[in-house]
């Protein structure tokens, strides 16, 4: 063997278990998923698969429930994606100015990505009770903003709230996790020549510091829709779908459809949809904020 | 020589594991659970000691998690060889093919046995003119009323028609710190789906789908069915019922009705260890739901004892799921607070002695098992919808129980 084939073969002898880790439980489950959609799937492997081409998709996009699901899941992502980043970064801008405590304080703001969804869920059924819920109890007997209890959870206008807070509030120790790494690599000699220039710190932020947290933005905007349309436990244990199945999104709606009725073949279109729209998203994204900022 | 001896070896082993079959019997009793330790401790001992040749093997799988497990292992077919399996499951997995119909691979044996059953719990094992097991163990929900509650306004008993119900569920809804909100409600109920609504849609002398469980236009939407959906909302429309019904989090029934928050709940025997757990002091009084039109009705729950299709040891399981069934097992059972399913057992010294299962024997008599059909999930759901329709949205009550036939027709039609 020559000396560059046989680096090129080790290479490719590096590269291949992550490959196959990737082939096998990624790419495999997309394609498979895909041709499952073309059939009325059976979860029985000696029953023979009904062909039905494209029957699952024609329903789906007459299926006014699909369509539901889909607008949560969006409304899901815009209003929590942004909520996240800009309380992430406020938190990261307090804990990079070397107070006392920032460490404890970093801990305590990480919590709550590091602590089980279910867990949390639950405790938030419990918070946004329409008896006795403490946020209920702050809203009316503390502050005096409502007169009677608002019910969170068991009404379809308000239902979707404590899933937005929960999400927002789990995921702000990551945004600000990820904006502290971002602002602790900005070069310091650039906020010193800013302020030399007459700077004030309103200066120092829009000029220095957001221009350069930019890549930051984009990793962070990129990775947070990917997760906001991944939306599922809280949905799953706090309301269930419910009320009047008025908070399902693309997960519960797909779990539902395959686990509880068996429609496996419309599960697995309802899968294919959902993949080309975050995918399309995500390159779109990719593709509009790639620009170097400097 | 070697090689001889190689060969009366292998069939020396082939031999000892031919005479020992072993059969997984897959279960979701919790391992801290007295029947735990009596399925672990007696009742699999005594069968391999009268069945030597059978070794059971038993494997603990949790509720929650046990649906899952039964769905990979249906399509990966490697499923354990019996299965305790909730009741609505059956049909479900009976349709696709994965669970022995038993009246026709024992048919004998199956006729001999079939009338010990009681009927209710056995018929929630048919599907399509065959039964795909046997009951194993069932409950009902009966309704609790609190003493203290009720002598706070004068009542001693509990209700037992509807008409009393629905008096006593006004008086005892009430707003004791004057804030203008309700802090005291006559009834409340986990939620508004089927195990929770049969009770009052039987009871009033409706139905969800026909005795073949082939038709729910002309059912669904009876004149009972459209009482029991009016009822209850001038009931939550005058305050009586509690948020609980609707998901509002918070105090839930059981230990709101131990709190003395919650006048009269819906709830299976399975209340008394969770209520007695929390607050030892409660006192808990029960009775059968309270009769309407229909009588009094309620909603059968359980588990059935299931062999699977993929099993190897069809005749060895089978020996094993009639042991389960028989009366001494089923009895031996009742000490753990297991309900029976056997005829034999309803009027049994264990029953009339045990502390509350009396009241749930006398309710099993004219409970309404949940249709058993595949596509239940989904009936079960456009139930739910039309119930919340009405009660949080305030859809018309025939509207939306027409449009709940028109849906569950549709679902029929993808199984015919």
């Amino acid at each position: 063997m020559k000396r560059t084939t046989r680096r090129k073969f080790a290479g490719f002898l590096f590269v291949l278990p992550g490959m196959m880790a990737y082939l096998v439980w990624t790419i495999y489950p997309i394609l498979n998923g895909f041709y499952m959609s073309l059939f009325k799937w059976n979860l029985n492997p000696k029953i023979p698969n009904d062909f039905i081409g494209l029957e699952n998709y024609i329903e789906l996009f007459q299926d006014s429930q699909f369509y539901v699901a889909l607008v949560n899941t969006i409304k899901y992502a815009i209003i929590t994606v942004p909520f996240q980043m800009v309380l992430g970064l406020l938190v990261a801008l307090l804990l990079n100015k070397g107070m006392k405590g920032q460490t404890l304080f970093r801990l305590l703001f990480y919590l709550p990505v590091i602590t089980s969804w279910v867990v949390v869920s639950v405790l938030f059924q419990y918070l946004f009770a329409t008896r006795g819920g403490i946020v209920n109890f702050i809203l009316k007997d503390v502050f005096h903003l409502i007169k009677t209890d608002i019910k969170w959870l068991a009404q379809t206008s308000t239902a979707m709230i404590p899933i937005y807070v929960l999400g927002i509030w789990k995921g702000i120790g990551w945004t600000m996790l990820i904006f502290l790494a971002g602002l602790q690599s900005i070069p310091k000699q650039l906020y010193e020549a800013a302020r030399i220039d007459g700077a004030n710190s309103w200066k120092l932020f829009t000029k220095v510091t957001a221009p350069l947290l930019r890549p930051t933005f984009v990793f962070q905007l990129v990775m947070l829709t990917i997760g906001g349309f991944n939306v599922f436990l809280s949905v799953f244990i706090m309301t269930g779908g419910g009320p009047r199945n008025s908070t399902h999104v693309l997960n519960t709606y797909m779990f539902k459809e395959a686990f509880e009725y068996f429609h496996f073949g419309y599960g697995a279109a309802i899968a294919v949809v959902f993949f080309l729209m975050v995918f399309t998203i995500s390159q779109l994204q990719r593709r509009f904020l790639k620009r170097e900022p400097y | 020589m070697k090689k001889l001896l190689l060969v009366v070896l292998v069939i020396l082993i082939a031999g000892m594991a031919l005479a020992v079959e072993e059969i997984t019997f897959w279960h979701s009793y919790s391992t801290n659970s007295g029947e735990y330790n009596l399925l672990t401790e007696k009742i699999i001992p005594e069968f391999e000691k009268s069945f030597p040749e059978i070794k059971v093997k038993e494997t603990q799988v949790n509720y929650d998690d046990m649906r899952q497990r039964l769905i990979v292992g249906t399509a990966a077919g490697a499923l354990g060889d019996v299965i305790r399996m909730d009741i609505i499951w059956v049909p479900q997995f009976a349709d696709i093919e994965m669970l022995v119909p038993v009246d026709v691979v024992f048919a004998e044996e199956f006729a001999e046995i079939e009338d010990s059953f009681l009927p209710g719990p056995l018929s929630t094992c048919e599907w399509n003119g065959h039964y795909y097991g046997l009951p194993l163990d069932t409950n009902t929900q009966v309704l609790l009323w609190n003493k203290k509650l009720f002598e706070e306004v004068g009542l001693s008993e509990g209700p037992k028609t509807m008409e009393e119900f629905v008096e006593f569920a006004k008086l005892l809804t009430k707003d004791k710190d004057g804030d203008g909100q309700i802090d005291q409600w006559g009834y409340a109920d986990s939620g508004l789906g089927p195990w929770n609504s049969i009770p009052w849609i039987y009871s009033f002398g409706g139905y969800i789908l026909d005795q073949t469980n082939q038709k729910a236009e002309g059912f669904v939407n009876s004149e009972g069915s459209i009482q029991a959906l009016q009822t209850f909302k001038d009931l939550r429309d005058a305050g009586c019922i509690a948020d609980t019904i609707v998901g509002g989090g918070g105090i839930g029934t059981f230990e709101g009705y131990a709190e003395d928050i919650y006048a009269m709940i819906l709830a299976g025997p399975w209340a008394w260890p969770i209520i007695k757990g929390q607050y030892p002091d409660a006192e808990i009084n029960a009775v059968i739901f309270p009769a309407g039109a229909g009588g009094s009705r309620s909603v059968v729950g359980g588990e059935n004892i299931v062999i699977t299709e993929t099993s190897e040891h069809k005749e060895a399981s089978w020996e094993f799921v009639k042991y389960m069934t028989s009366y001494e097992v089923q009895k031996a059972f009742v000490e753990v607070s297991q309900m029976p399913v056997l005829n034999s057992l309803v009027e049994d010294k264990a029953i009339i002695e045990h502390p509350y299962f009396q009241v749930f024997m006398q309710q099993l008599k004219t409970a309404v098992a949940r249709s058993p059909h595949p596509g239940w999930n989904q009936i079960n759901d456009i139930m739910d919808q039309a119930w919340q329709d009405v009660i949080v949205a305030d859809y018309d009550v025939k509207e939306s129980l027409d449009y709940a036939a028109e849906q569950i027709e549709e679902v029929i039609a993808e199984y015919e």
